[in-house]
């Protein structure tokens, strides 16, 4: 029955492969209608869901984790690697909200992408994605986990520079790429010293587990940091952030899968993965926490002046991702993950919400061009809404219940400074989102000419999530509030230390929080309710310029490596190398040139020589034989 | 055995049958092949098998042996004559000038190579040696109107002449210090004698070394080859260069692993010097040709000193260097045999002399005989995913775990070297515009000679990148692996 975990991966590969053989087929040989693709393209997640629910059923029933071993993959000596899945509560509840996730926006999509001509290519990449990411969920090692990892990076390069006709996306896609790369090599820098110092019989989590409490605690925090640093990359952290912002090239779809819901959110998976491992070195964890929470605060900070819609949600996604990392740090992996759950709900909401209003403008991304949505997208206003307050935190929608729960952990742990940084940028965050809504859907005087409502295929996903997004916070009821934490008892082995607040702090901290939103929200509708879409509005500062931190990346890394290489290309390689084998060269066809002499054809002279070796041969016997 | 027989019995037959008016060119053709096609078979059956035998002991009394040795070199030997009937299939129909007998030659010179590895007798050796040689001399000068031809020919019976003298000078040495001749019998009296004087047999040995390394051409006694190579005919420079040196090392490696074991660390100086002088003088060379074939015929002293380098680590790790010879005897024999057979197929008459210059763009006019030829030469220069590369691999680390280091890094140093003149035939064939030269009189890659060159190809990446891809299928592994079965039968008593 666990052979179901593979069937989670195969299901989006082959109907990867199926549909990248139908997009081939369709643009060499005959078109084929979109109604084929988008059978696939929805048949294939919906099967996968329920494949998911059937797994995680069969685990409840079992009551301990699946485990499927596919086939023997490397056999070095004593050594194996498996090809093996793995479902605990962990990787399940994973697999549950990613498919349902993908799912509602693989559905989106259809409408999305409707008569786009890579139709067929768009949707054989995101199963390649979707593939990858349940395989990066369900690996039963790091080795697995690598190969989802790297592949979950080349789909969204792909999918950033899904429109490659346009230069800009191409280089977001670069970009992105190699930032990435830069957290990938700390990560394989991560896997290799395991491998390394994790000496037994194979390179599951199970035997790393077992084995880990043998490596010198040195050791274990650099391997600690180094795994951190690939999670730097992917989850867009400080200072690894700058591509996320420039990932919303791609087409909305993807932001809302890849790069708000599924994607990003792995790196908090994998050091949840690696609890074994951060349990022991809490240091890095505090390390890691403090990397969050500046973040968080960092980008909320930068979202408040932007007006890109889909870059605004960006920097809030980075900033929850920072809250996440935040909880992480300080060992609650349990909180870090009901706020990955709740926020993949809101945020995926949210962008897709955007995306409607995008294609209800035909393409227009600047706020400040929108305005007075309410009227043409009711639906697309309510739901937008709810996602906004969930992502706010006013109670009772998801957000307010996470981000709680992750504020009472940084106040709990006795991190003050991390508690105070996250109350914050709670403010700014309902700031920068509110005016966000105000912007698009309240606001006076828009005029805008042939807008449009979007159909309902996009919008029953909308709803669905807005229903996610209002009820899927009392998964996680505190029992402050009489509830049971669900969550919380289904991933109780992900949390290094419960800390006990007493019910007086945590109604303070939970009044605070809410005033806090609050607060936000009070400032973004005096600034922002009656905006008036005739006045011009012109951001500026150093708020707005992201702190220069692109221009400042460029100038330390991209144009010093470029005049290294220039260096390098033209001094070393042209005057040294060059020169050298050239020289080289030269001197070997002239020496050759010399000896020619003897290659004349002469039998005698050759005759000659050959005696002559074999006299120096017998002076030779002569000196040895004496 | 029976395979030796059929070979003998196939090359008697043809000389009679080629007197026969009715029996023309094509028909010797393929009566050679078949001939040889049933040796191989023949010899395939007891491929892979230990044992060792006397055939007819009351004929030949200890003159011929029978092992898993043998049969090895029977194989490669007789896939060799059987590639190059194949690949000569285009030349000899284009060339009107071959005559019937020449494939009664071919086959006869086949039955000397065989015979040779076969021979477990000084004298006996020296008459296989003689039977291919003779044969060999006739092929080259085939062609009695080309003044070239006749040169090269009688050059090489002169020198090799010369050469061979020292052979039966060293075996009455041999003979005078041990009173036998048989290879093994010879072995045990020098045990026997160690602790004597036994200069007689050293001088004995070292004057059959001579002619070894002579016929293999190493320094000082490769002035020939180029002359030789360049003037016979391409076909069968291929076969001089691919198959004769893999019989003339069968039986050295025999003599000396089995009889000159005892007293084989008093020649150790004296390879150092010929090896590295046949590096050197075979890369000077090789670096100034303007023609392929004499580069092939110069590169080819280079890697003799790659083989000699194998044969001088021998002392120290006899298995395993042996096999390293054995197996890059075989890398040598396919990339040789596939640079020279597509050189003949490509060369038309009027290009006798087929230069770099010619192959200016060739790639963007034939670019899958281009691919061909830069897997030939990629081989050739040992560039990992080709066998040429898992040969020099095996010889290098075989030479640095005898602790011959310097003797490594000078093979690695002529590899480098011999990069430029094999890479320089890839550059210009893709990295220029094509030549004024059109190449219409180039045969298009059609019939059995290029599709056997292709599949020596194949095979040449099959063999570097090995067992890697299909599991259970021969590849490196199962080479190396026959190699060393066929050393161990050596030492069966």
């Amino acid at each position: 029955m666990s052979i179901v975990l593979a069937w989670i991966v195969l299901l989006p590969l082959c109907s990867f492969v199926l549909l990248g053989a139908m997009y081939l087929f369709s643009i060499t040989q005959r078109r084929i209608e979109q109604r084929y693709f988008t059978f696939v393209a929805l048949f294939s997640p919906a099967v996968v869901f329920v494949l998911g629910l059937a797994a995680l059923r069969e685990l409840m029933l079992r009551g301990h984790a699946l485990h499927y071993r596919a086939y023997v993959w490397l056999h070095v000596g004593d050594y194996r690697i498996d090809m093996g899945f793995l479902g605990d509560k962990l990787s399940l509840f994973m697999v549950f909200f990613i498919t349902l996730v993908s799912g509602l926006i693989h559905l989106y999509a259809t409408s999305y992408m409707n008569k786009d001509e890579g139709y067929g290519k768009f949707f054989a990449y995101f199963h390649l994605f979707t593939a990858c990411m349940l395989l990066l969920v369900l690996a039963d090692g790091p080795l697995m986990l690598f190969i989802g990892w790297e592949g979950v990076g080349l789909c969204s390069y792909l999918l950033i520079g899904f429109y490659y006709q346009n230069n800009a996306n191409v280089v977001a896609g670069n970009k992105a790429f190699i930032v990435n790369r830069v957290g990938d090599l700390g990560f394989l820098i991560g896997l290799a010293m395991l491998f390394f110092y994790g000496q037994s019989h194979d390179f599951s989590y199970e035997t790393l587990a077992l084995h880990i409490g043998a490596v010198p605690s040195e050791i274990l925090t650099g391997i600690a940091v180094a795994l951190f640093v690939g999670a730097m990359g992917k989850s867009a952290q400080i200072p690894l952030y700058v591509w996320l912002p420039d990932a919303m090239a791609g087409p909305t779809p993807v932001s809302a899968l890849i790069h708000a819901a599924t994607m990003v959110t792995a790196g908090v998976y994998m050091v949840a993965r690696f609890h074994f491992l951060y349990d022991l070195v809490p240091h890095v964890g505090i390390f890691i926490a403090y990397i969050g929470a500046l973040s968080a605060f960092f980008a909320a900070l930068i979202a408040t002046k932007q007006s890109d819609i889909k870059k605004i949600l960006a920097y809030s996604t980075m900033s929850q991702l920072g809250y996440m990392f935040v909880s992480v740090g300080l060992g609650a992996y349990d909180s870090a993950l009901f706020h990955v759950f709740t926020h993949a709900f809101f945020k995926a909401l949210l962008f897709m919400g955007a995306g409607a209003v995008i294609v209800a403008l035909h393409h227009e991304q600047d706020i400040f061009k929108m305005g007075e949505m309410r009227r043409v997208m009711p639906v697309t206003y309510a739901t937008m809404l709810i996602a906004t307050l969930a992502i706010s935190g006013i109670p009772p929608f998801a957000g307010f219940f996470s981000k709680d729960e992750i504020l009472s952990v940084a106040f709990g742990s006795g991190h003050y400074e991390l508690w105070l940084i996250g109350t914050v940028t709670a403010v700014l965050s309902s700031y920068y989102m509110f005016r966000l809504f105000f912007v698009v859907f309240e606001g006076t005087h828009a005029s805008h000419s042939e807008v449009h409502d979007v159909d309902w295929v996009m919008k029953a996903p909308l709803i669905v999530l807005a229903v996610g997004a209002t009820f899927a916070g009392f998964l996680g009821l505190p029992e402050l509030f009489g509830g049971k934490h669900l969550i919380g008892e289904w991933l109780a082995s992900w949390r290094r230390e419960a800390f006990h607040l007493s019910h007086v702090v945590e109604e303070i901290l939970i009044a605070l929080n809410v005033v806090a939103a609050l607060l936000g929200i009070a400032i973004a509708y005096r600034k922002f309710r009656f905006y008036d879409r005739r006045v011009a509005y012109k951001p500026e500062g150093i708020v707005y310029r992201k702190f220069y931190v692109d221009e400042l990346y460029d100038v330390l890394f991209v144009q010093s490596i470029q005049r290294l290489s220039r260096f390098i290309a033209e001094t070393m390689d042209k005057k040294l190398v060059d020169r050298v084998v050239m020289g080289m060269s030269r001197g070997f066809v002239a020496a050759g040139t010399r000896i020619a002499w003897v290659q004349n054809a002469s039998v005698r002279l050759y005759a000659f020589i050959m005696i002559a070796g074999i006299g120096a041969a017998s002076c030779y016997l002569l000196a040895v034989l004496r | 055995m029976i395979a030796l027989g059929c070979i003998a019995l196939g090359a008697v037959l043809l000389m009679l049958l080629s007197a026969m008016p009715k029996v023309r060119m094509e028909h010797c053709s393929l009566f050679a092949f078949v001939t040889l096609l049933i040796g191989l078979i023949l010899t395939l059956t007891s491929f892979g098998e230990l044992f060792t035998f006397f055939p007819l002991p009351k004929f030949f009394h200890k003159m011929l042996i029978v092992d898993s040795y043998s049969v090895y070199f029977d194989a490669i030997i007789l896939s060799g004559a059987l590639v190059t009937s194949l690949i000569g299939t285009h030349y000899f129909q284009t060339k009107r000038h071959f005559k019937k007998e020449f494939f009664s030659l071919f086959l006869f010179s086949v039955f000397g190579m065989m015979l040779l590895v076969h021979a477990s007798e000084l004298l006996s050796a020296f008459i296989a040696l003689e039977i291919a040689s003779l044969s060999l001399y006739v092929m080259i000068g085939f062609q009695k109107v080309h003044d070239k031809r006749v040169e090269a020919s009688f050059q090489y019976l002169v020198l090799g002449s010369l050469a061979g003298i020292f052979f039966l000078l060293g075996s009455a040495f041999v003979y005078a210090g041990l009173g036998t001749t048989i290879l093994g019998e010879m072995g045990n009296r020098l045990d026997t004698l160690m602790g004597k004087d036994v200069s007689l047999v050293i001088i004995g040995a070292t004057l059959i070394l001579v002619t070894f390394l002579f016929k293999i051409s190493a320094f000082p006694f490769q002035n020939w080859t180029i002359d030789v190579y360049d003037g016979s005919s391409l076909p069968v420079s291929a076969f001089m260069a691919a198959t004769f040196k893999v019989a003339i090392f069968g039986f050295i490696l025999r003599l000396m692993l089995v009889d000159f074991d005892p007293i084989r660390d008093t020649w150790d100086t004296l390879f150092i010097v010929v090896i590295i002088a046949t590096l050197l003088y075979g890369s000077f060379l090789a670096i100034i040709q303007k023609s392929l074939k004499r580069m092939l015929a110069a590169s080819s002293i280079v890697h003799t000193g790659y083989l000699l380098i194998a044969f001088v680590s021998i002392g120290y790790a006899g298995e395993s260097a042996a096999s390293s010879i054995i197996y890059y005897l075989v890398a040598y024999f396919l990339s040789a045999m596939g640079a020279f057979g597509l050189i003949s197929y490509i060369a038309a008459d009027e290009h006798v002399r087929v230069t770099y210059e010619d192959f200016r763009g060739f790639a963007h006019v034939h670019p899958y005989m281009a691919a061909m030829l830069s897997v030939f030469m990629l081989s050739l220069a040992g560039i990992p995913s080709t066998i040429g590369f898992v040969g020099k691999f095996y010889i290098f680390t075989g030479a640095i775990e005898a602790g011959y280091t310097f003797l490594a890094v000078c093979g690695v140093v002529a590899t480098f070297v011999s990069v430029y003149y094999y890479f320089k035939l890839i550059a210009l064939m893709y990295f220029y515009p094509a030549c004024d030269s059109d190449w219409k009189d180039v045969p298009s890659l059609k019939g059995i000679t290029p599709l056997t060159i292709g599949l020596i190809a194949l095979a040449i990446i099959w063999g570097g990148i090995g067992n890697t891809f299909i599991a259970y299928f021969p590849g490196v592994d199962f080479l190396i692996d026959t190699a060393r079965l066929s050393y161990m039968s050596l030492f069966i008593k």
